[in-house]
């Protein structure tokens, strides 16, 4: 009889706390499609196809290849293989801007004008002897061809590292392809009691670079930022709804009247624990199906250990949350201090950045949050498809920092108790 | 030795409150009898509030024994939360509820389910007066009126024998004054025990069987509202109305030299709140009260 008056008053208080969210327009914002509203920046920004990304890099190409030089003593001026480097770099869905000199940064109509101002991301300069150089057309007085390196210009924006490092790898990628194009057409072409002797000078190591077979899956990058965003979930649906639930129940009265009826404050604590669950369990559904039916994200499903890790890093966020909630004076002070904790702490967990790119103080930080283990395991389980044996030091992780953050919560409550 | 005459719903023994340095409730003694109408009347800062929370065991006494029915808010406070019924000073309603949804969520807390809160639920909304339209809108949108009823319904959801109103009527006009008093009225006749708490000599007057009034934390007077009121009438009385009528007033005419204590009370021939300043000595003081009004 006692349970079921208790099970009748525990969902009596979550149905009600959930409603406060789902009939305020702020705290739904803020709850349910923030997540939705985050999956569609990164989803419109990392979800598309890598010749898609290619397509927004603009190189700039100043050719000089076909411009009169001198070879052994006579001019030429040939531009076949500087123009079908263009042609090829179009083919590959570069944007490509032809300049006809580098220039500087003062003149108008200048490769380096146009970098300067961001209408370009990079500049490559054919040189004037590329097609010589690259046909043999050198020779000694034999008669023989002289070994000469055709010599190519890449230039980037030095302002913006992140697009010069992508565009510097997207570039090279895009040479070393041309490259094999042309070695494959050199021996081809070579005379035959040459032919070997070509073969091994224009490939003389070879290294080939490989994705190894780590997710099973062809991942885009919008892929492995989900798990990420699963710890950012708990961090606004869980931390941020449970700081300002009691407090704001505190400020209204509502939660003076809850004490003066018979319900214990544990059952008022199970109600408010109940409905927070809810939240970040919605929200999170919300986000991953957002990502399939959007994006068509290409994850790997273990519901058990996901719902169990969810569950584990919510308590964790909620546990904080009761602090907040517990010991500040009202929901504007709880709200204060919910921002000033949670909004750093979405930088520090391993959703945005990987840890290993901070500063060592930053990373020992990062590495002791548990939102931090639950987008490590979110990742293993998600990407790499590995099984739970593979996340348990996570797991435990999760669960000994949940029980001591619910536990921590737990006791600021009792206390907040007194100070009605 | 104390001598119990009659049943006793409330029981109040040497109750002291303190919160650090400041005496709240300092060491009160008295008793409600069943079915009684208990008013308690004094300025903003008197501990009536104080007092009414520790009755509802939202603060722990500092000393003494508070006991309501058979049961002591110390050693048994689901018992007696089971059979009080508390009226907030303060609205204390879901806003982003409607009065149904309101009065069930109360209702659960109460251990009502079902069938027997359903019904519960109707009765009161007929209490409430409020028409189908209002009862599925949200609180937020009701008058200020309409809030306090359901407010009140809130309390009456587990048929409580002992009730706790706080100030029900503030900041209600007249017209809403008057209507929540044949609410209260009506609680009497079912022979509910009520403690009233109010700052409004008048509405103790009209409701109460019995007032004490309370100031710095003690009960300075206890008896009927005609005893109070002929010891009022032995002393000099000044009626001033003034522009907005706010309890505040009280706080300010005990910085008035020569003042004995003061009240609010709604005054029909003036057909407004006026305030009551209690004094030997009228037309000493009256060039100090008014410029503070």
């Amino acid at each position: 009889m006692k349970l079921k008056r208790a099970i009748n008053q525990v969902s009596a208080i979550a149905k009600t706390d959930f409603l406060g969210v789902l009939r305020n327009k702020t705290a739904i914002f803020f709850t349910l499609l923030f997540p939705l509203f985050f999956i569609l920046i990164i989803g419109f920004t990392f979800g598309q196809s890598g010749e898609e990304a290619m397509s927004r890099i603009v190189v700039g190409v100043v050719n000089l290849d076909g411009e009169l030089v001198a070879v052994n003593a006579a001019d030429s001026s040939n531009s076949t293989i500087g123009d079908l480097f263009v042609q090829a770099l179009e083919t590959v869905n570069f944007t490509v801007h032809g300049y006809s000199e580098y220039g500087d940064r003062d003149t108008n109509g200048t490769a380096a004008y146009a970098i300067s101002r961001g209408d370009i991301d990079a500049i490559v300069v054919i040189p004037a002897n590329f097609t010589e150089t690259l046909s043999f057309q050198y020779t000694n007085n034999l008669g023989a061809p002289v070994p000469t390196k055709a010599h190519l210009e890449l230039y980037v924006d030095p302002t913006d590292t992140t697009g010069a490092l992508i565009t510097q790898q997207s570039v090279f990628g895009f040479i070393s392809g041309f490259v094999k194009e042309y070695q494959e057409v050199a021996i081809e072409q070579a005379p035959p009691d040459m032919k070997a002797y070509v073969e091994v000078l224009a490939d003389p190591l070879t290294v080939s670079i490989n994705e190894a077979d780590i997710t099973g899956n062809d991942l885009k990058w919008i892929d492995y930022m989900i798990p990420g965003t699963l710890g950012l979930v708990l961090i606004w649906s869980g931390l941020n709804h449970a700081s300002m639930t009691i407090a704001t129940e505190r400020t209204k009265g509502t939660f003076q009247r809850m004490v003066i009826a018979p319900v214990s404050p544990m059952v008022v604590l199970l109600g408010k624990l109940i409905s927070a669950l809810a939240l970040v369990y919605m929200s999170a559904f919300i986000m991953l199906l957002s990502g399939v039916l959007l994006f068509q994200v290409n994850l790997y499903w273990n519901i058990p250990v996901i719902l169990l890790a969810i569950f584990l890093g919510a308590l964790s966020a909620i546990g904080i949350g009761l602090i907040i909630s517990s010991l500040t004076k009202n929901e504007e002070a709880a709200n204060s201090i919910s921002v000033i904790i949670s909004v750093p702490l979405q930088f520090f967990i391993g959703a945005f950045f990987p840890l290993s790119i901070m500063p060592a103080a930053a990373q020992a930080f990062g590495e002791t949050l548990p939102f931090t283990k639950l987008v490590n395991a979110m990742q293993k389980i998600m990407t790499r498809n590995l099984a739970f044996d593979a996340v348990i030091p996570e797991i435990l992780y999760l669960a000994v920092s949940s029980l001591i953050l619910f536990l921590l919560g737990t006791i600021a409550y009792r206390i907040s108790l007194r100070r009605l | 030795m104390r001598r119990v005459i009659r049943l006793n719903d409330i029981e109040v023994n040497s109750v002291t409150k303190r919160f650090e340095d400041m005496v709240a409730v300092d060491n009160i003694s008295m008793s409600v009898e069943k079915g009684e109408l208990f008013g308690l009347l004094g300025p903003n800062g008197a501990g009536k509030s104080t007092l009414t929370k520790m009755i509802s065991g939202m603060l722990n006494l500092t000393s003494g024994t508070i006991k309501v029915g058979k049961y002591s808010i110390q050693d048994d406070p689901m018992r007696v939360k089971e059979i009080l019924g508390v009226v907030p000073q303060d609205i204390i309603l879901y806003d982003y509820l409607n009065a149904k949804e309101n009065l069930a969520f109360y209702g659960r807390l109460y251990g009502l389910s079902g069938r027997k809160l359903k019904d519960r639920i109707k009765e009161l909304l007929q209490f409430t007066q409020l028409d189908e339209k209002a009862v599925k809108r949200h609180v937020s949108t009701y008058s200020g009126g309409m809030k306090r009823r359901v407010n009140i319904a809130a309390a009456l959801l587990h048929e409580p024998q002992v009730m706790l109103l706080d100030e029900p009527t503030a900041g209600l006009d007249p017209q809403n004054k008057h209507a929540l008093w044949e609410i209260i009225q009506s609680l009497k006749k079912q022979g509910k025990t009520i403690v009233l708490t109010t700052h409004m000599m008048d509405e103790a007057e009209e409701l109460c069987d019995r007032v004490a009034i309370m100031d710095h934390g003690k009960i300075i007077a206890l008896g009927s509202p005609s005893q109070l009121v002929r010891k009022v009438k032995m002393e000099n009385t000044i009626t001033v109305v003034p522009d907005k009528s706010s309890p505040k007033l009280i706080e300010i005419m005990k910085t008035v030299s020569g003042v004995k204590s003061s009240y609010i009370a709604y005054d029909e021939t003036e057909k407004s709140e006026t305030l009551k300043v209690i004094t030997d000595n009228p037309d000493d003081i009256l060039p100090d009260v008014v410029p503070r009004l």
